[in-house]
Protein backbone atom coordinates (compact mmCIF):
# COMPACT_ATOMS: atom_id res chain seq x y z
CA UNK A 1 0.00 0.00 0.00
CA UNK A 2 1.20 3.44 -0.39
CA UNK A 3 1.47 5.83 2.15
CA UNK A 4 -0.84 8.04 0.77
CA UNK A 5 -3.76 5.66 0.60
CA UNK A 6 -2.76 5.03 4.35
CA UNK A 7 -3.12 8.59 5.07
CA UNK A 8 -6.97 7.99 3.15
CA UNK A 9 -7.55 5.40 5.14
CA UNK A 10 -6.95 7.03 8.85
CA UNK A 11 -8.37 10.25 8.14
CA UNK A 12 -11.46 8.74 6.52
CA UNK A 13 -12.33 6.43 9.58
CA UNK A 14 -10.81 9.53 12.22
CA UNK A 15 -12.90 9.95 15.69
CA UNK A 16 -12.72 12.79 17.95
CA UNK A 17 -10.20 11.78 20.75
CA UNK A 18 -10.09 13.55 24.62
CA UNK A 19 -6.72 14.96 24.77
CA UNK A 20 -4.55 13.27 27.30
CA UNK A 21 -3.88 15.15 30.61
CA UNK A 22 -0.21 16.78 31.13
CA UNK A 23 2.44 13.78 31.90
CA UNK A 24 2.81 16.02 35.24
CA UNK A 25 -0.31 15.49 36.54
CA UNK A 26 -1.06 11.76 35.12
CA UNK A 27 2.13 11.38 37.58
CA UNK A 28 0.29 13.63 40.42
CA UNK A 29 -2.50 10.97 40.08
CA UNK A 30 -0.58 7.84 40.58
CA UNK A 31 1.61 9.40 43.89
CA UNK A 32 -2.23 10.33 45.40
CA UNK A 33 -3.31 6.63 44.96
CA UNK A 34 0.10 5.52 46.05
CA UNK A 35 -0.04 7.52 49.22
CA UNK A 36 -3.88 6.61 49.50
CA UNK A 37 -2.60 2.58 48.82
CA UNK A 38 0.71 3.05 51.60
CA UNK A 39 -1.54 5.40 53.95
CA UNK A 40 -4.08 2.54 54.29
CA UNK A 41 -1.69 0.01 54.96
CA UNK A 42 -0.07 2.44 57.55
CA UNK A 43 -3.36 2.60 59.38
CA UNK A 44 -4.23 -1.17 59.59
CA UNK A 45 -0.39 -2.39 60.70
CA UNK A 46 -0.21 0.93 62.80
CA UNK A 47 2.81 3.34 62.99
CA UNK A 48 6.03 1.98 64.17
CA UNK A 49 6.47 2.91 68.14
CA UNK A 50 9.66 4.61 67.94
CA UNK A 51 8.50 6.62 64.57
CA UNK A 52 8.84 10.02 65.80
CA UNK A 53 12.34 9.47 67.92
CA UNK A 54 13.43 7.86 64.58
CA UNK A 55 12.09 10.68 62.60
CA UNK A 56 13.48 13.19 64.90
CA UNK A 57 17.54 12.61 63.83
CA UNK A 58 18.47 14.53 60.77
CA UNK A 59 19.77 11.58 59.01
CA UNK A 60 16.88 9.32 59.63
CA UNK A 61 14.64 11.83 58.23
CA UNK A 62 17.29 12.84 55.13
CA UNK A 63 17.16 9.11 54.28
CA UNK A 64 13.43 8.94 54.26
CA UNK A 65 12.96 12.00 52.47
CA UNK A 66 15.13 10.69 49.67
CA UNK A 67 13.56 7.77 49.34
CA UNK A 68 10.14 9.49 48.74
CA UNK A 69 11.97 11.71 46.35
CA UNK A 70 13.51 8.85 44.18
CA UNK A 71 9.78 7.79 44.35
CA UNK A 72 8.19 11.20 42.78
CA UNK A 73 11.37 11.72 40.49
CA UNK A 74 11.09 8.19 39.53
CA UNK A 75 6.85 8.56 38.50
CA UNK A 76 7.36 11.95 37.29
CA UNK A 77 10.47 11.16 34.67
CA UNK A 78 8.39 7.73 33.71
CA UNK A 79 5.09 9.91 33.11
CA UNK A 80 7.45 12.19 30.81
CA UNK A 81 9.47 9.98 29.12
CA UNK A 82 6.11 8.19 28.16
CA UNK A 83 5.31 10.96 25.95
CA UNK A 84 7.27 10.35 22.25
CA UNK A 85 8.26 14.40 22.52
CA UNK A 86 9.68 14.84 25.95
CA UNK A 87 13.42 14.68 26.25
CA UNK A 88 15.38 11.45 27.37
CA UNK A 89 17.38 13.59 29.89
CA UNK A 90 14.08 13.27 32.26
CA UNK A 91 15.14 9.60 32.77
CA UNK A 92 17.66 11.07 35.06
CA UNK A 93 15.84 13.02 37.19
CA UNK A 94 15.05 10.11 40.21
CA UNK A 95 19.35 9.84 40.20
CA UNK A 96 20.13 12.44 42.41
CA UNK A 97 17.86 10.78 45.15
CA UNK A 98 18.03 7.97 44.44
CA UNK A 99 22.49 7.80 44.81
CA UNK A 100 21.43 9.86 47.88
CA UNK A 101 19.08 7.44 49.70
CA UNK A 102 21.12 4.21 48.68
CA UNK A 103 24.17 6.40 50.03
CA UNK A 104 22.54 6.96 53.44
CA UNK A 105 21.54 3.28 53.22
CA UNK A 106 25.34 2.53 52.67
CA UNK A 107 26.66 5.22 55.20
CA UNK A 108 23.97 3.54 57.84
CA UNK A 109 24.95 0.16 57.71
CA UNK A 110 28.92 1.70 58.25
CA UNK A 111 27.28 3.33 61.36
CA UNK A 112 26.13 0.20 62.73
CA UNK A 113 28.94 -1.66 62.44
CA UNK A 114 30.68 1.15 64.48
CA UNK A 115 27.38 0.71 67.06
CA UNK A 116 26.74 -2.93 66.97
CA UNK A 117 29.62 -4.84 66.00
CA UNK A 118 30.27 -6.94 63.28
CA UNK A 119 27.59 -7.29 60.45
CA UNK A 120 27.04 -11.04 60.99
CA UNK A 121 25.28 -9.76 64.11
CA UNK A 122 22.79 -7.58 62.79
CA UNK A 123 21.47 -10.22 60.27
CA UNK A 124 18.23 -11.29 60.54
CA UNK A 125 14.88 -12.61 58.06
CA UNK A 126 12.53 -10.21 57.23
CA UNK A 127 10.14 -11.76 54.72
CA UNK A 128 7.60 -9.47 55.74
CA UNK A 129 9.66 -5.94 53.81
CA UNK A 130 9.43 -8.70 50.67
CA UNK A 131 6.10 -9.53 50.97
CA UNK A 132 4.64 -5.75 51.75
CA UNK A 133 6.70 -4.56 48.25
CA UNK A 134 5.55 -7.04 46.01
CA UNK A 135 1.76 -6.85 47.50
CA UNK A 136 1.67 -3.15 47.28
CA UNK A 137 4.39 -2.20 44.69
CA UNK A 138 3.69 -4.70 42.13
CA UNK A 139 -0.17 -3.58 41.84
CA UNK A 140 1.43 0.11 42.37
CA UNK A 141 3.44 -0.77 39.35
CA UNK A 142 0.58 -2.28 37.28
CA UNK A 143 -1.26 0.54 37.88
CA UNK A 144 1.12 3.17 36.88
CA UNK A 145 2.11 1.46 34.03
CA UNK A 146 -1.46 0.96 32.60
CA UNK A 147 -1.62 5.03 33.28
CA UNK A 148 1.02 5.52 31.05
CA UNK A 149 0.29 2.55 28.42
CA UNK A 150 1.04 5.11 25.40
CA UNK A 151 4.61 4.31 26.10
CA UNK A 152 4.10 1.13 24.74
CA UNK A 153 5.02 2.58 20.91
CA UNK A 154 7.66 5.14 22.39
CA UNK A 155 9.74 4.43 24.69
CA UNK A 156 8.35 0.73 26.63
CA UNK A 157 11.48 -0.15 28.34
CA UNK A 158 12.65 3.17 30.46
CA UNK A 159 9.28 3.63 31.26
CA UNK A 160 8.83 -0.03 32.77
CA UNK A 161 11.79 0.74 34.90
CA UNK A 162 11.08 3.87 35.95
CA UNK A 163 7.64 2.74 36.87
CA UNK A 164 8.99 -0.09 39.02
CA UNK A 165 11.82 2.31 40.97
CA UNK A 166 8.81 4.96 41.00
CA UNK A 167 6.81 1.67 43.53
CA UNK A 168 9.55 0.28 45.10
CA UNK A 169 10.64 3.41 46.56
CA UNK A 170 7.53 4.41 47.83
CA UNK A 171 6.77 0.96 49.30
CA UNK A 172 10.22 1.19 51.03
CA UNK A 173 9.29 4.66 52.42
CA UNK A 174 6.11 3.37 53.64
CA UNK A 175 7.67 0.42 54.78
CA UNK A 176 9.82 2.50 57.14
CA UNK A 177 6.74 3.91 59.16
CA UNK A 178 5.37 0.94 60.57
CA UNK A 179 8.11 -1.77 60.00
CA UNK A 180 10.48 -1.88 62.70
CA UNK A 181 13.85 -2.84 61.53
CA UNK A 182 17.02 -1.58 63.50
CA UNK A 183 20.07 -2.08 61.50
CA UNK A 184 20.20 -0.13 58.42
CA UNK A 185 21.80 -3.30 57.10
CA UNK A 186 18.73 -4.95 56.87
CA UNK A 187 16.50 -1.79 55.62
CA UNK A 188 19.22 -2.09 52.53
CA UNK A 189 19.22 -5.48 52.27
CA UNK A 190 15.54 -6.18 52.27
CA UNK A 191 14.39 -2.92 51.19
CA UNK A 192 16.38 -2.90 48.33
CA UNK A 193 16.42 -6.74 47.50
CA UNK A 194 12.11 -5.98 47.35
CA UNK A 195 12.98 -3.38 44.73
CA UNK A 196 15.49 -5.24 42.58
CA UNK A 197 12.59 -8.51 42.82
CA UNK A 198 10.13 -6.24 42.00
CA UNK A 199 12.33 -4.60 38.97
CA UNK A 200 12.94 -8.33 37.99
CA UNK A 201 9.25 -9.12 38.08
CA UNK A 202 8.56 -6.13 35.88
CA UNK A 203 11.03 -7.07 33.13
CA UNK A 204 9.83 -10.21 33.40
CA UNK A 205 5.91 -9.33 32.22
CA UNK A 206 6.16 -5.53 31.88
CA UNK A 207 7.01 -6.01 28.64
CA UNK A 208 3.48 -7.90 27.93
CA UNK A 209 1.31 -5.65 29.91
CA UNK A 210 2.78 -2.39 28.21
CA UNK A 211 3.29 -3.43 24.44
CA UNK A 212 -0.26 -5.55 24.39
CA UNK A 213 -2.40 -2.52 25.81
CA UNK A 214 -2.28 0.15 22.97
CA UNK A 215 -2.86 -2.63 20.83
CA UNK A 216 -0.17 -3.33 17.78
CA UNK A 217 -2.44 -1.50 14.49
CA UNK B 1 4.11 26.27 6.21
CA UNK B 2 3.37 29.07 8.55
CA UNK B 3 3.37 28.93 12.39
CA UNK B 4 1.68 27.10 14.36
CA UNK B 5 -0.64 25.97 11.31
CA UNK B 6 0.59 21.77 11.81
CA UNK B 7 -0.25 22.22 15.45
CA UNK B 8 -3.69 23.75 14.75
CA UNK B 9 -4.25 21.19 11.99
CA UNK B 10 -3.39 18.39 14.70
CA UNK B 11 -5.54 19.96 17.56
CA UNK B 12 -8.64 20.09 14.73
CA UNK B 13 -7.51 16.33 14.43
CA UNK B 14 -7.99 15.09 17.56
CA UNK B 15 -11.16 16.86 17.76
CA UNK B 16 -12.58 14.79 14.80
CA UNK B 17 -11.83 17.01 12.14
CA UNK B 18 -10.46 14.85 8.78
CA UNK B 19 -9.99 17.14 6.53
CA UNK B 20 -7.53 18.70 8.98
CA UNK B 21 -6.23 15.40 9.68
CA UNK B 22 -6.00 14.59 6.23
CA UNK B 23 -3.68 17.65 5.17
CA UNK B 24 -1.49 17.33 8.21
CA UNK B 25 -0.73 13.88 7.49
CA UNK B 26 0.24 15.08 3.68
CA UNK B 27 2.07 17.95 4.36
CA UNK B 28 4.14 16.17 7.04
CA UNK B 29 5.12 13.20 4.97
CA UNK B 30 7.86 14.52 3.18
CA UNK B 31 9.01 15.12 6.67
CA UNK B 32 8.35 11.59 7.49
CA UNK B 33 10.53 10.15 4.80
CA UNK B 34 12.70 12.63 5.12
CA UNK B 35 13.47 11.34 8.86
CA UNK B 36 12.71 7.59 7.94
CA UNK B 37 15.31 7.40 4.49
CA UNK B 38 17.70 8.95 7.02
CA UNK B 39 18.15 5.82 9.06
CA UNK B 40 17.09 3.53 6.35
CA UNK B 41 19.30 2.73 2.89
CA UNK B 42 16.57 0.50 1.34
CA UNK B 43 13.74 2.68 0.23
CA UNK B 44 10.91 -0.27 0.43
CA UNK B 45 11.98 -0.52 3.92
CA UNK B 46 12.07 3.33 4.62
CA UNK B 47 8.50 3.77 3.21
CA UNK B 48 7.41 0.65 5.17
CA UNK B 49 8.74 2.71 8.89
CA UNK B 50 7.26 5.68 7.41
CA UNK B 51 3.41 3.45 7.40
CA UNK B 52 4.78 2.17 10.64
CA UNK B 53 4.93 5.98 12.21
CA UNK B 54 1.65 6.81 9.60
CA UNK B 55 0.04 4.22 12.25
CA UNK B 56 1.39 5.34 15.54
CA UNK B 57 0.76 9.06 15.40
CA UNK B 58 -2.79 7.76 14.66
CA UNK B 59 -2.74 5.54 17.55
CA UNK B 60 -1.20 8.12 19.83
CA UNK B 61 -2.52 11.10 18.26
CA UNK B 62 -3.97 12.16 21.85
CA UNK B 63 -1.38 12.53 23.56
CA UNK B 64 -0.39 14.88 21.51
CA UNK B 65 -0.44 18.72 23.39
CA UNK B 66 -1.26 21.19 21.37
CA UNK B 67 0.86 23.46 23.23
CA UNK B 68 3.85 21.95 22.34
CA UNK B 69 5.50 22.19 18.89
CA UNK B 70 4.27 18.96 16.93
CA UNK B 71 7.25 18.52 14.41
CA UNK B 72 9.59 16.94 17.06
CA UNK B 73 6.75 14.83 18.40
CA UNK B 74 6.43 13.59 14.92
CA UNK B 75 10.03 13.20 14.25
CA UNK B 76 10.52 11.04 17.54
CA UNK B 77 8.05 8.87 16.65
CA UNK B 78 9.12 8.41 12.90
CA UNK B 79 13.15 7.86 14.70
CA UNK B 80 11.04 4.72 16.52
CA UNK B 81 9.60 3.45 14.27
CA UNK B 82 12.65 3.28 12.22
CA UNK B 83 14.96 2.11 14.42
CA UNK B 84 12.45 -0.77 15.13
CA UNK B 85 12.40 -1.57 11.15
CA UNK B 86 16.01 -1.53 11.49
CA UNK B 87 16.45 -3.96 14.04
CA UNK B 88 14.18 -6.58 13.02
CA UNK B 89 15.53 -6.34 9.54
CA UNK B 90 18.71 -7.04 10.88
CA UNK B 91 17.60 -9.72 12.65
CA UNK B 92 15.81 -11.18 9.86
CA UNK B 93 19.09 -10.70 7.87
CA UNK B 94 21.10 -13.04 10.77
CA UNK B 95 18.08 -15.71 9.85
CA UNK B 96 17.79 -15.51 6.00
CA UNK B 97 19.38 -15.45 2.88
CA UNK B 98 18.69 -13.17 -0.39
CA UNK B 99 16.61 -15.51 -2.91
CA UNK B 100 19.19 -14.33 -5.72
CA UNK B 101 21.59 -16.77 -4.90
CA UNK B 102 19.54 -19.75 -5.68
CA UNK B 103 18.58 -18.28 -9.01
CA UNK B 104 19.16 -21.32 -10.69
CA UNK B 105 16.91 -24.08 -9.68
CA UNK B 106 17.95 -27.05 -11.02
CA UNK B 107 21.59 -28.35 -11.98
CA UNK B 108 20.23 -28.73 -15.51
CA UNK B 109 21.22 -26.62 -18.21
CA UNK B 110 17.66 -27.05 -19.88
CA UNK B 111 15.81 -26.81 -16.65
CA UNK B 112 16.11 -23.19 -16.54
CA UNK B 113 15.29 -21.76 -20.01
CA UNK B 114 11.57 -21.47 -19.09
CA UNK B 115 11.58 -17.94 -18.44
CA UNK B 116 13.50 -17.41 -21.61
CA UNK B 117 10.81 -19.33 -23.31
CA UNK B 118 8.31 -17.06 -22.21
CA UNK B 119 10.06 -14.06 -23.17
CA UNK B 120 10.88 -15.24 -26.44
CA UNK B 121 6.90 -16.09 -26.76
CA UNK B 122 5.83 -12.72 -25.73
CA UNK B 123 8.06 -11.27 -28.09
CA UNK B 124 6.79 -13.61 -30.99
CA UNK B 125 3.32 -12.34 -30.06
CA UNK B 126 4.54 -8.55 -29.48
CA UNK B 127 5.77 -8.62 -32.95
CA UNK B 128 2.60 -10.15 -34.46
CA UNK B 129 0.83 -7.62 -32.56
CA UNK B 130 2.85 -4.92 -34.73
CA UNK B 131 1.04 -3.36 -38.26
CA UNK B 132 1.73 -4.71 -41.11
CA UNK B 133 4.39 -2.26 -42.18
CA UNK B 134 6.09 -2.01 -39.19
CA UNK B 135 6.70 -5.61 -38.38
CA UNK B 136 7.92 -5.91 -42.50
CA UNK B 137 10.11 -2.87 -41.95
CA UNK B 138 11.58 -4.89 -38.62
CA UNK B 139 11.90 -8.05 -40.12
CA UNK B 140 14.16 -6.58 -43.35
CA UNK B 141 15.88 -3.80 -41.59
CA UNK B 142 16.71 -5.56 -37.71
CA UNK B 143 16.60 -9.53 -37.89
CA UNK B 144 17.70 -9.82 -41.34
CA UNK B 145 19.85 -6.84 -41.05
CA UNK B 146 19.39 -5.96 -44.99
CA UNK B 147 20.93 -2.82 -46.15
CA UNK B 148 18.11 -0.32 -46.02
CA UNK B 149 18.91 0.33 -49.85
CA UNK B 150 17.72 -3.66 -50.38
CA UNK B 151 15.20 -3.30 -47.78
CA UNK B 152 13.30 -0.84 -49.47
CA UNK B 153 13.74 -2.89 -52.69
CA UNK B 154 12.17 -5.59 -51.58
CA UNK B 155 9.49 -4.30 -49.08
CA UNK B 156 8.21 -1.36 -52.18
CA UNK B 157 8.61 0.89 -49.37
CA UNK B 158 11.19 4.38 -49.57
CA UNK B 159 13.70 4.61 -47.18
CA UNK B 160 12.46 7.38 -45.40
CA UNK B 161 9.10 5.21 -44.63
CA UNK B 162 11.46 2.56 -43.55
CA UNK B 163 13.10 3.97 -40.93
CA UNK B 164 9.97 5.69 -39.50
CA UNK B 165 8.21 2.59 -39.70
CA UNK B 166 11.55 0.55 -38.38
CA UNK B 167 11.21 3.13 -35.06
CA UNK B 168 7.77 3.41 -34.24
CA UNK B 169 8.27 -0.88 -34.24
CA UNK B 170 11.04 -0.98 -31.83
CA UNK B 171 8.98 2.16 -29.83
CA UNK B 172 6.02 -0.02 -29.50
CA UNK B 173 7.65 -3.37 -28.76
CA UNK B 174 9.75 -1.74 -26.08
CA UNK B 175 5.97 -0.20 -24.85
CA UNK B 176 4.41 -3.57 -24.73
CA UNK B 177 7.68 -5.44 -23.06
CA UNK B 178 7.65 -3.20 -20.55
CA UNK B 179 11.16 -1.45 -21.25
CA UNK B 180 9.64 1.92 -20.98
CA UNK B 181 6.74 3.42 -18.91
Amino acid sequence: MRSEDLIGQLTADLTPVRRMAPPGWQALLWLALAAAAIGLCVLAIGLRHDLQARMALPFELGQWLASVATGICAALAAAMLARADRSAAWGLLPLPPLVLWLASLGWGCLADIVRLGPIEGQLETSWGCLRFTLLLGAPLTAALLLLLRHAGPVRPRPVLLLGALASAALCSAGLTLFHHLDAAVMVLLWHSGAALVLLGLVSLFGDRLLMRAPGSG
Amino acid sequence: MSDGEWEAWMAAAQAGDSRAYDRLLRAALPLLRGVARRRIRDPAEAEDAVQDALLTIHRLRDTYDPARPLKPWLIAITERRAIDRLRRSSRRAGRESAIDEFGETLPDPLANQGEAKVAAAELRSAVAALPEAQRTALGLAKLQDLPLAEASARSGMSIGALKVATHRAVKALRKRLGGEE
